[in-house]
């Protein structure tokens, strides 16, 4: 049996929570107590007899804390030195305010109801204007497109989407069977079975034009955390590059094969090129932070090309 | 006990947590309860689960002060009135202590949890913050988002600033390696990333800074609260180009006719200033970007390959052409 002790630290701020809340409630139940707090009855047991040993000078015993317990109900008496629970500390209240403004912010979501008033009275007590301190933007995506994707991962049907497809530069009609929305650096994001691709895809819920329902259901697998999806395809052509250290970031957002760190702190990395208006995209967007090592003859001087087209803008 | 600890001291352990748990409750409860501080001989006195030996109280009441600190309760030392010469007396203000009951029902409790349990900042527990408020109460009927959202990013210098927004204080930072006094108007989180916006003082203008990208720690300032910022927050998710803290300028960019609609998704219908000369309903527009980060910009046009081009200012046009001729 391991009767792992729990640090003093937690359950002292859990006890100053608790015990006020237990006083100002007429004989709640064990149970009751034990689901706010988060704690086994055992627990309960145990931080209570603590509760009994304490009090204020002079220590008489109506100045001790006295806890009662009768049938399954608890009451605690003589505690007005823990009227009131301590104040959220910074870490406390910026945790929170983020959860209920990031919940808030969703397109679409319920900005009147319960998680609305209620983080409106934590501003309140904290002396603040949420909108106006805390400004959370997961992503941009319009709420009906959004809405939709998550009525159907829900409800397990397939949707037709509009998809603008950035790597390539198109607009395709897609017929997909949607596992997960999700968030992730500063986008929505939907995974799901792509049925023109017969793969599993992630599509940035931005670049959805229109998404409708259709009929067909399906049985999704198990989701993970929705990270890496993009799988390349062993037919796609490859491409060496080396990043200066300011483009190593590189490495971190797009799905490298291989990463060689030099000893200048430059990586040489291989990625797999899918299309060719995403290399070139990626190749202007470095500029003089990405040099091509090795390429395939069909992709030598990519970069180049797509620069001169677009300085031809310019003169 | 003995010493070292053996299975059967197991419950020793729990013993000598117990002890020390009710020695902090005790503490925590006379230094609310004192009017004025009192000294650590007296806390010595008053509290029987303190040793009696000079040594070990001081080495435990150090660790139990520096414990309650941790938690963020506010253990103040101060001089104890009429004493002379000074000595040093130790109390907690109710008045700082104390939350007042936001009065939250168990609607808002529960849906407060469910946020705090979908969205989460990475090592802040939220939950600590909710036992404060009433505890944790949760949705009879499986209540879902049905977004999954990844923990957003924490930041060493967060609450800190979360605390200097909210008390309206000036705080001191490093940025770009140039010191800065800024009144912290408000924190974002944007594209991924934390920024304050606020009042540089130094420059006498509005700027953004990425948290991760502040020098060290942000020290706060003991300057006069400032009053109400004078820009509102945006409520609504920002370019890249307006993250920056350059000086700002006005760039007008043209964008071809098959990628508007995503660009008026991207950028907002606000900043469309009009459709391009000579293009039909479904042609080119013309938008006008605030920009404070002139790399972030250059990013987001080159993104249209030759479907855009920056019409003014000159020196956008001059940086981008500079940039596309080193194209490898």
């Amino acid at each position: 049996m391991t009767a792992r002790a729990e640090p003093s630290g937690a359950r002292l701020q859990r006890l100053l929570a608790m015990v006020p809340w237990i006083a100002s409630h007429d004989g709640p139940t064990v149970q009751q107590v034990c689901e706010r707090f988060g704690v086994t009855a055992e627990q309960l047991a145990a931080d209570l007899e603590v509760v009994w040993l304490v009090g204020v000078p002079p220590y008489t015993p109506d100045a001790l804390i006295d806890v009662v317990q009768e049938g399954d109900r608890v009451w605690i008496h003589y505690a007005e030195v823990f009227s009131e629970p301590n104040r959220l500390t910074p870490d406390q209240a910026v945790a929170l305010l983020t959860a209920g403004a990031s919940v808030l912010a969703l397109p679409g979501g319920d900005t009147t109801g319960a998680l609305a008033t209620g983080v409106a009275k934590l501003a309140t007590v904290l002396g603040i204007d949420a909108a106006q301190v805390l400004d959370i933007n997961l992503g941009g995506a319009r709420a009906e497109v959004l809405d939709l994707l998550r009525q159907a991962v829900r409800d397990r049907r397939r949707v037709r989407l509009d998809y603008y497809s950035f790597g390539r530069d198109a607009r395709t009609q897609r017929d997909v069977d949607p596992y997960q929305v999700h968030v992730a650096d500063g986008s929505f994001y939907l995974l799901g079975y792509c049925h023109l691709a017969e793969a599993t895809r992630r599509f940035r819920v931005d670049r959805i034009a229109t998404a409708a329902l259709l009929e067909d259901s399906f049985s999704p697998p198990e989701v993970g955390d929705g990270g890496r999806v993009f799988v390349p395809d062993g037919d796609d052509p490859r491409v060496v590059l080396r990043l200066t250290p300011a483009a190593r970031w590189v490495a971190d957002v797009h799905p490298v094969e291989s990463v060689e760190e030099q000893p200048d702190g430059s990586l040489v990395v291989t990625l797999a090129i899918a299309a060719e208006p995403w290399l070139e995209r990626l190749l202007v967007s470095l500029g003089p932070e990405a040099a091509v090592v090795d390429a395939p003859d069909e992709l030598r001087g990519t970069g180049a090309r797509a620069a001169a087209r677009i300085l031809a803008r310019y003169r | 006990m003995r010493w070292p600890p053996t299975c059967s001291t197991a419950l020793g352990s729990v013993r000598t947590v117990s002890a020390k748990l009710e020695r902090l409750l005790n503490l925590t409860a006379l230094l609310l309860d004192t009017e004025r501080p009192i000294t650590a001989e007296s806390i010595q006195h008053q509290i029987v689960s303190y040793p009696r030996d000079l040594a070990s109280f001081r080495r435990a009441f150090e660790r139990d002060k520096e414990e309650l600190r941790s938690m963020g309760i506010p253990l103040r030392v101060d001089k104890v009135p009429g004493t002379m010469p000074a000595v040093d007396g130790y109390h907690i203000p109710r008045d700082e202590y104390a939350l007042r009951d936001p009065g939250l029902d168990t609607d808002e409790l529960a849906a407060l949890h469910l946020a705090a349990s979908a969205v989460q900042v990475e090592g802040l527990p939220a939950t600590d913050g909710l036992l404060k408020l009433g505890g944790i109460v949760t949705q009879p009927t499986g209540a879902d988002l049905g977004v999954h959202i990844a923990p957003l990013p924490s930041d060493p210098n967060l609450a800190v600033l979360f605390a200097a927004v909210a008390a309206r204080r000036a705080v001191e930072l490093t940025y770009h390696g140039q010191q800065r006094t800024v009144n912290p108007y408000r924190l974002e989180f944007q594209r991924g990333h934390w920024y304050l916006t606020g009042f540089d003082r130094l420059r006498d203008a509005e700027r953004n800074y990425r948290l991760d990208r502040i020098d060290g720690r942000v020290q706060p300032t003991d300057l006069d609260p400032f009053s109400a910022p004078e820009t509102p927050a945006l409520g609504q998710a920002r370019g890249a180009w307006e993250l920056g803290d350059e000086t700002p300028v006005r760039a007008v960019v043209r964008i071809d006719g098959p990628q508007v609609r995503w660009v008026v998704q991207h950028v907002g219908p606000d900043h469309i200033v009009s459709s391009a000369p000579g293009d039909g309903p479904d042609g080119a527009v013309i938008v006008e970007l605030p920009v404070t980060n002139r790399a972030a910009l250059r990013s987001f046009v080159l993104s249209f390959l030759d479907h855009a081009e920056i019409l003014e200012p000159a020196e956008l046009r001059a940086d981008l052409v500079q940039w596309l001729e080193q194209v490898s």
